[in-house]
């Protein structure tokens, strides 16, 4: 059985599964049965001054039967004492002490009160903190969250800061309601981060009741935007995970999150360059003893894979992401329609015939039987018929024989420069 | 007519262009696609050509031609 265990900028955990900051690591009680049901880690619910709560504070964004396809929350950090919290965090150290337990701090952008929290904190025995500059909703009003972590040089100082008083790993979480994570990234990595993680919470309004027209959810009669999680937000955060990733100034280790919910969604994570990964959404959703298939499909792939630790396949694909520019415009890729698994729904002539490039044509052979058939000289290779087919293997994506050796955007455009007047002037 | 249609049109002509000893010597790329100039010195002296390829793929093939040719030159490749 290949070995799960990981060590993310020297916090060590039995495996990569982590619950990330939120309800589910509100209080000693769940952490202990996190970590029964074989969580390798938690980072403890947002500690910081405690705060009020409204009702209500969840809603979920369904899809095609799928009850929680994205998930929307206007909860705020602990609204507990800092005192109730660090007793349960010592508690649960001592009873796991193999297991991570990281801190989760939020505080106002000020040294005095970084130093503060980081001493008491770090006096019960934490493993790591994670700075929560990424909370969008409530704290971002206050000065905290995500409206510190919106700021390259708020998140330098307060890394920095934690940084002075700090003898565990420190951990930057970062906002995705910003334009480039790197910049963020960089920040914190020039503040003296250990590791980074994302995504935090996109800012989101799970939507409007047609019939009352409040928003969903709302709170007596009024709402305010939240936080976006669960599956629907993984592919943002495996993009920024990735951009993170292959920039060469960002050389710290990076926790992932966003929409993790089941083993695959974890390798994918670590092939692009996550150290390990934390889940929340799932969780909620489904309860804790999701780990357990989480473990089982991470060790079985390994184990098919003939990969010893999990830790040899973090970063692995993170060369293959680069930019658009980079990407050889003479592979070339078709689709081909196997005609004897194609149930004739005609959802992929439809799709190619309405929105992409007409190459799909329906035919009668001489039985009168119908068929479907790509032309390939017109096919662009664009995926949609795959995409909308709802047969397993009906449709196939063809890689053909390149008529030209490869040459990308980037290259195309440095040839022509030569040949260009006005490129050439300015060459001169 | 299919835009692979279009394509091996404009293809057609950049290889013939290419066959009779042409050379691209200038390239404009604007909203409309791409004027490309070709030239040859032969016997009735400097002769020019221009096309303007308007499909993706026809801007594509000319200008790997282009990039192989010049890699293709280059002795460290």
């Amino acid at each position: 059985m290949a070995d799960l265990r990981i060590n993310l900028a020297g916090i060590e955990s039995p495996n990569p599964y982590w619950l990330a900051s939120a309800p589910p690591t509100n209080s000693g009680y769940q952490v202990q049965r996190a970590f029964e049901a074989g969580w390798g880690g938690a980072v403890w619910k947002t500690l910081g001054e405690p705060i009020i709560n409204t009702t209500a504070r969840f809603a979920a964004v369904g899809f095609n039967g799928k009850k929680v396809a994205g998930f929307n929350n206007i909860e705020l950090i602990t609204d507990r004492p800092l005192e109730v919290n660090l007793k349960e965090i010592y508690e649960t150290k001592k009873r796991f002490p193999n297991h991570a337990i990281i801190a989760s701090l939020m505080v106002e952008p000020n040294r005095e009160k970084w130093h503060e929290i980081v001493k008491r904190v770090e006096d019960v025995g934490v493993d790591g903190l994670e700075l929560n500059f990424g909370c969008p909703h409530g704290m971002a009003e206050r000065g905290m969250g995500a409206a510190s972590g919106q700021q390259p040089d708020l998140v330098e100082a307060q890394t920095m800061w934690v940084k002075e008083a700090a003898k565990t790993p420190v951990i930057v979480k970062l906002t995705p309601n910003i334009t480039d994570i790197t910049v963020t990234a960089r920040a914190a990595v020039q503040g003296g981060a250990d590791a980074i993680s994302m995504i935090n919470t996109i800012n989101s309004l799970a939507g409007v009741d047609i019939d009352t027209w409040n928003t969903i959810p709302h709170v007596a009669g009024k709402g305010a935007h939240g936080g976006y999680c669960g599956p629907a937000v993984k592919p943002i955060a495996l993009n920024m995970v990735a951009e993170c990733a292959r920039n060469p100034h960002i050389n710290v280790p990076i926790s992932g999150i966003g929409g993790i919910s089941a083993w695959r969604d974890a390798v994918e994570f670590m092939l692009m360059g996550a150290g390990g990964v934390q889940v929340c959404t799932a969780a909620m959703h489904h309860g804790f003893s999701i780990v357990e298939d989480m473990i089982d499909g991470l060790s079985n792939y390994l184990d098919e894979k003939g990969i010893s630790s999990v830790q040899e396949i973090i970063g692995k694909s993170v060369e293959r992401y680069s930019d658009w520019g980079n990407l050889d415009l003479n592979y070339r890729i078709v689709a081909r329609i196997n005609n004897d698994v194609c149930i004739n729904c005609n959802k992929c002539h439809i799709a190619c015939e309405d929105t992409s490039h007409q190459c799909i044509d329906m035919l009668t052979d001489p039985n009168g039987q119908k068929y479907l058939e790509v032309r390939e000289d017109d096919c662009v290779g664009c995926n949609l018929c795959s995409i909308v087919c709802p047969e397993d293997g009906a449709i196939d994506m063809i890689e053909l024989p390149q008529e030209q050796p490869p040459m990308t955007w980037n290259e195309r455009q440095a040839v022509l420069a030569g040949y260009k007047d006005n490129e050439r002037e300015a060459a001169k | 007519m299919s835009a692979s249609q279009e394509y091996f049109e404009e293809k057609e002509k950049i290889d013939f262009l290419f066959y009779r000893g042409f050379r691209v010597t200038r390239v404009t790329e604007n909203l409309d696609g791409a004027a490309v100039e070709f030239e040859r010195t032969g016997a009735a002296g400097q002769e020019k050509e221009v096309l303007h390829l308007q499909t993706a793929d026809a801007r594509k093939y000319f200008s790997s031609i282009l990039f192989h040719q010049q890699r293709n030159l280059t002795p460290a490749e």
